[in-house]
């Protein structure tokens, strides 16, 4: 169970997708700047992740080596296609919301590298968790880098107003260049606490 | 050449093993598209009638206007309350659609966007109040972006976002412009 534990909590932050690993820092720059945006997209990213990484978890064995990539590929866009079919027969307004993301998180880095890295050569079940901790470490970075950017850039949170009413929203926060400084202090922010959770472990460790 | 036959078995081996991937996985997307996609048509339909129905809400019947493919008249009571009428035009990110309600007098009562790749956060302000409350009431005149606060009677830009105010304004003065062609022509 520990083992499982420190296979989805790695995600989070040791090994945080974008902060860390730094892929798909493409959509974190397009789309964090609201919350609910950042929120939608993670949220789609740890499913589709989730997914992929148990179906390639189960047919790793059944996969010719030098196939993989394109094998996977295919998987990750059956999972998107189909998810998208049922979103737009049952569920056509949520489907217009997310329409643009979905298509979009064929070509995410991350997920691809996930399943090359970790499902192609672990049991489906830690696979799974591996992927719902790396869509959550990623959901987690979106949601900081929104947060910060919606109530700089726009005053808001969640579309309440945050800031007094004379604020005048700093429109750098909304475009590209603004998350990219962000998200640049964001990973040093990320470093320093790392090497600090390193620490306390190292600690821990001389004490026992 | 036995290393030779080796070789060819393994490509033919390998390009089995992505040919099955791929069957598998048209397999399953066809199944899925096959169960859903009568199920997503009538949504598309209900949907449709209700960015309708969110535009005229006092109406109680649309009809759809001969040759003009798109264009609804609503009535109340047998009376014309409204033309409802699609527009694009080009915006900061691509082709901004949208449909317009136009009253019999020409002037303007409602928009609503229907598909937009506008900034997030600055451009698709101009689905939401305060931008698109300016154009109730407004005629083609009247339909033209100002950048100056005091100019009550125009349409206010969204700051950061000019060239999306623009194009909402301009799609929103052709369908005005066009719905005062119909009426003319039909009196």
């Amino acid at each position: 169970m520990k083992g499982l534990w420190n296979i989805f909590s790695k995600g989070l932050v040791l090994e945080n997708p974008i902060f860390v690993l730094a892929l798909s820092l493409c959509p974190a720059l397009a789309v964090t700047t609201s919350v609910v945006n950042a929120l939608t997209m993670g949220l789609t990213v740890t499913f589709v992740i989730s997914t992929n990484n148990l179906v390639v978890s189960i047919v790793r064995n059944l996969v010719n080596p030098k196939v993989r990539v394109p094998i996977y590929i295919t998987s990750i866009a059956t999972i998107v296609t189909v998810a998208e079919l049922v979103l737009q027969a049952f569920f056509p307004l949520l489907y217009k919301d997310l329409g643009i993301y979905l298509s979009l998180v064929v070509v995410f880095a991350i997920i691809l590298a996930r399943a090359e890295v970790f499902a192609s050569k672990n049991k489906p079940l830690p696979s799974f968790i591996d992927g719902f901790g790396m869509g959550c470490g990623f959901t987690l970075a979106m949601l900081i880098i929104g947060a910060i950017r919606e109530v700089f850039g726009n005053g808001t949170i969640l579309g309440y107003q945050v800031m007094w009413s004379s604020y005048q929203p700093a429109l750098i926060m909304i475009l590209a260049p603004g998350a990219f400084i962000l998200i640049g202090y964001l990973v040093a922010a990320t470093k320093i606490l790392s090497e600090y959770i390193e620490k306390v472990k190292a600690e821990k460790g001389e004490a026992i | 050449m036995t290393e030779h036959n080796q070789d060819n078995n393994s490509i033919l081996k390998i390009a089995l093993n992505l040919a099955g991937a791929c069957i598998i996985s048209g397999i399953i997307i066809a199944t899925v598209y096959y169960l859903t996609h009568d199920i997503a048509k009538q949504k598309q339909v209900e949907l449709n009638t209700l960015a309708l129905k969110s535009l005229v809400t006092e109406a109680d019947q649309y009809t759809p206007i001969e040759g003009k493919t798109g264009w609804y008249t609503a009535t109340q009571n047998g009376k014309v309350i409204a033309y409802i009428v699609p527009t694009e035009s080009k915006g900061y990110g691509g082709t901004i659609k949208m449909l317009v309600a136009v009253g019999p007098d020409n002037k303007v009562m409602k928009y609503t966007i229907l598909d937009a790749k506008e900034t997030p956060g600055l451009g698709d302000k101009a689905s939401r109040a305060p931008f698109n409350a300016q154009f109730a009431g407004k005629t083609s005149a009247n339909l033209k972006v100002t950048k100056d606060a005091s100019n009550k009677d125009d349409i206010q830009a969204i700051s950061g976002a000019t060239i999306t105010s623009r194009a909402v304004t301009l799609a929103v003065k052709t369908a005005v412009d066009e719905v005062s062609n119909l009426t003319k022509g039909g009196k």
